[in-house]
C-alpha cells in the first residue's frame, strides 16, 4: 500500500516538474526587441498633384505624427485648399459658380495592427481616427434658376464659416529607403456640422470634400520622413497556436525552412 | 514581410492612381423646382376633388401653367424666383378667381450635380371668392419635397 502511494507521489512530482519545465521553456521563448519610436513628417501627394491638371483646385496637406507606444501614434494634420467649381446644365446654361478657400486641422490617433516585431517601426497596417475642423469662406457669385417665370440670376456673398467632421482612415505604410516611407489611406469622413445651415451646404468643404453630402470618401497618398527619437524595449509574446500548426503541417514547415525567416529555425541553427 | 508589404503598396497605388485622378460626372436626377403644392377640395364634402377643368396662369403671362386641364393632385403653382410677389388667375371649372402670394425666397443647394433651387416661405395669400369658398395655408415652406402647402376649397 505504502509502495503504491510512493509511486503515485513520484508520478505527481515528475508531472509537476515536466509542467514547470514546459512553462519555463515558454517563458524563455519570449523575445525582446528594441523598438524605434519615431516622429513622422508627412506630405500628401494626391491633392497637390491634382494642381497640374486641375488648376481650379489646390490642396496642400502636412501631417506630423509621434509614436506614443509601439502600436499607437498621435497625429496632427494641417491643410489648405483653394477651390473653384462651375456647374453647367448645358454649354450655355451655368447652374452655379462656387469658390471656396480655407484651412483645415485634424487631430487623432493611428492604431497599428501589426505587432512590434513585424512593424519594426517601419510598417503600418491599421486604422486611424481623426477629428477635423475646417475654417473656410465661400462665395457663390452666380446661381441661375429657371421656371415658368423665366431665368433668375442671384448670388451669395462671401461668407466665413467653421465646419466639424470625423474621419476614419484605414491604410498601409511601408519604409522604402531608410527613414523615408510611403503609404496610402482611405478617408471615410462623416459630417458633424457643415457650419452653413441646411440650405447652403458647402459644395466643397476644405479637408472634407463634397459637403452637400453627410458622408465623403477619399484617398490620400503620403510621403513621410521618419525621425527616430528613442528606442523602447518591447516584449514579444510567442504565438503557440501558430507553432503547433507549423509542427503539424510538414509541407508548410518545409516552406518556412526554405524562407529561413522563422525564429525557431534561426534559434536551432545557433547550436 | 517588408518586401511583401512594399510590393502590395506599390501595386495598389499603381492600380488606383489613374482611377483616383479621374472624376466621374454624375448627372442630376433630383427635382429642382419648388412649387406651391395645392390640393383642390370640395367645400361641401371636404374631400379632395379633381375639377373637370383647371386653367392657371401668371398675371401678364401668355403661357399657361394649366390650360383647361384635368390635373392629378396636387396642382403645382410656380412662384417668381426674382420677386417676393406673384399673382395668378385660376379658373376652376371655367369660373375665374385670382390668388396673390407674398413670400420671401432663398437659394437651397439640392446637390453638387443639380445645383441650387429657390425655396420660398409664404407670408400672405390673398384670393377672390367667385368660385373659391376658402383657402388654407397648411405649410408655408415651399420646397421640392412633396408636401401640400395650400388647400383650396371650391
Amino acid at each position: 500500500m505504502s509502495q503504491h502511494r510512493m509511486s503515485r507521489t513520484f508520478r505527481y512530482i515528475i508531472s509537476i516538474t515536466l509542467l514547470l519545465s514546459s512553462l519555463w521553456q515558454h517563458a524563455g521563448a519570449q523575445d525582446t526587441i528594441m523598438f524605434p519610436m519615431k516622429v513622422r513628417l508627412g506630405f500628401e501627394l494626391l491633392g497637390s498633384s491634382k494642381y497640374f491638371y486641375e488648376k481650379e483646385r489646390t490642396n496642400l496637406e502636412f501631417t506630423v505624427s509621434a509614436d506614443l507606444n509601439e502600436r499607437v501614434s498621435a497625429v496632427l494634420s494641417l491643410g489648405k485648399t483653394d477651390h473653384s467649381y462651375k456647374r453647367y446644365r448645358d454649354t450655355s446654361f451655368l447652374l452655379y459658380n462656387y469658390t471656396t478657400n480655407g484651412t483645415y486641422y485634424k487631430a487623432g490617433l493611428d492604431f497599428n495592427l501589426l505587432k512590434a516585431d513585424k512593424s519594426q517601426g517601419k510598417y503600418f497596417v491599421g486604422m486611424g481616427i481623426r477629428y477635423g475642423i475646417s475654417h473656410f469662406n465661400y462665395e457663390i457669385p452666380e446661381i441661375t434658376t429657371e421656371n415658368y417665370w423665366g431665368k433668375t440670376v442671384t448670388k451669395v456673398p462671401l461668407t466665413d464659416e467653421w465646419a466639424h467632421y470625423i474621419e476614419f482612415t484605414p491604410g498601409v505604410r511601408a519604409e522604402f529607403i531608410k527613414n523615408i516611407s510611403m503609404g496610402w489611406t482611405v478617408s471615410l469622413r462623416k459630417m458633424i456640422d457643415p457650419g452653413t445651415g441646411r440650405h447652403q451646404k458647402p459644395v466643397y468643404l476644405p479637408g472634407f470634400g463634397n459637403g452637400s453630402k453627410s458622408f465623403s470618401p477619399g484617398v490620400n497618398y503620403y510621403i513621410i520622413w521618419s525621425i527616430p527619437f528613442r528606442t523602447k524595449r518591447v516584449i514579444i509574446q510567442p504565438e503557440p497556436e501558430e507553432e503547433e500548426e507549423d509542427m503539424n503541417n510538414p509541407n508548410q514547415n518545409s516552406d518556412m525552412n526554405n524562407n529561413g525567416g522563422f525564429r525557431q529555425q534561426s534559434g536551432a541553427s545557433r547550436f | 514581410m517588408s518586401r511583401q508589404l512594399s510590393v502590395i503598396l506599390v501595386l495598389i497605388f499603381a492600380v488606383l492612381l489613374p482611377g483616383l485622378n479621374s472624376c466621374v460626372d454624375i448627372s442630376c436626377t433630383d427635382e429642382t423646382t419648388a412649387f406651391v403644392k395645392t390640393g383642390l377640395y370640395s367645400y361641401s364634402s371636404g374631400a379632395k376633388t379633381v375639377p373637370d377643368s383647371l386653367t392657371l396662369y401668371g398675371e401678364g403671362m401668355a403661357v399657361k401653367v394649366y390650360d383647361k386641364a384635368t390635373i392629378t393632385q396636387p396642382a403645382l403653382i410656380p412662384l417668381k424666383d426674382s420677386a417676393d410677389y406673384a399673382k395668378f388667375i385660376i379658373k376652376i371649372n371655367g369660373i375665374a378667381d385670382t390668388i396673390e402670394f407674398i413670400y420671401w425666397s432663398y437659394p437651397h443647394l439640392i446637390s453638387k450635380e443639380c445645383g441650387y433651387s429657390m425655396f420660398h416661405t409664404l407670408d400672405t395669400v390673398i384670393f377672390t371668392r367667385n368660385n373659391i369658398d376658402s383657402l388654407a395655408r397648411v405649410n408655408p415652406n415651399v420646397t421640392t419635397q412633396n408636401v401640400e402647402n395650400l388647400q383650396i376649397y371650391y
